[in-house]
């Protein structure tokens, strides 16, 4: 089943710690594992751009779609046997613990 | 360049039952479109956090908003302009938002000052 991952900047998250950053070994296990299908960082939410188009006006803004605390840092498309797998490729993220993470099941559009 | 686009359901759009097939084959022809798809609603999210080494899991998007991802496009495009152009048809611009981001590769090799989470700690 495919997971779409946010990866996920958090200003209540634990302080990062640049020793225990693991995103190598992450990259590794989960493409040897064949889990992480296709992955990014994102420029900064601050170069983001929101298009939305208002009685025919294109109007472009600066930013994310939404004002939040977290912002999205980037993204992982998964492959895993069920929601309990995608869990645990979740939590071993570094961002798990210096940011979150939330999971999203495909809808595949027929 | 790569870019991300989030399509974005938005309150503030305008009523529309327009199906984003015409612009998907129109991007694929052109091979801006690398792939994309739909995501369950909110309502199917799952957060996950570890605190004080413990998997932390909720229900939900990582945050409360009006506005939530539905789906998202990969995009090959020469610049955020073309990209943003790119989206500006999609027809969620009008009845909904579409967010653009660059994608910013991870060059594993200086693993980890380019990861995301020293990105975010600075």
């Amino acid at each position: 089943m495919k997971y779409f991952m946010f990866v996920v900047e958090d200003p209540t998250a634990e302080p990062y710690v640049p020793e225990e950053d693991n995103i190598g070994a992450w990259v590794e296990e989960m493409t040897a594992r064949g889990v992480n299908q296709k992955g990014d960082r994102l420029r900064p939410a601050s170069e983001a751009k929101t298009v939305r188009i208002r009685s025919g006006e294109t109007l472009i803004t600066d930013g994310p779609f939404t004002e939040s605390r977290e912002v999205i840092a980037g993204y992982d498309i998964l492959e895993c046997a069920d929601l309990d797998e995608a869990i645990e490729v979740a939590s071993k993220h570094p961002m798990a613990r210096f940011g979150r993470i939330e999971i999203r099941p495909f809808w595949i559009w027929e | 360049m790569e870019y991300l686009m989030f399509v974005v359901v938005d309150p503030t759009g305008e009523p529309s039952d327009e199906s984003p097939e015409a612009w998907v084959e129109e991007l694929d022809a052109a091979g801006t479109r690398l792939h994309g798809d739909r995501l369950r609603p909110i309502e199917d999210a799952t957060t996950v956090r570890v605190r004080n080494g413990e998997v932390i899991v909720t229900d939900g998007p990582f945050t409360e908003s009006k506005e939530w991802i539905a789906g998202y496009d990969l995009l090959e495009c020469d610049s955020l302009e073309e990209a943003v152009a790119a989206a500006a048809k999609h027809p969620m611009a009008r009845a909904g938002a579409v967010e653009v981001r660059a994608a910013w590769p991870i060059d594993l090799g200086d693993s980890p000052e380019s990861s995301p989470a020293r990105e975010a700690a600075q």
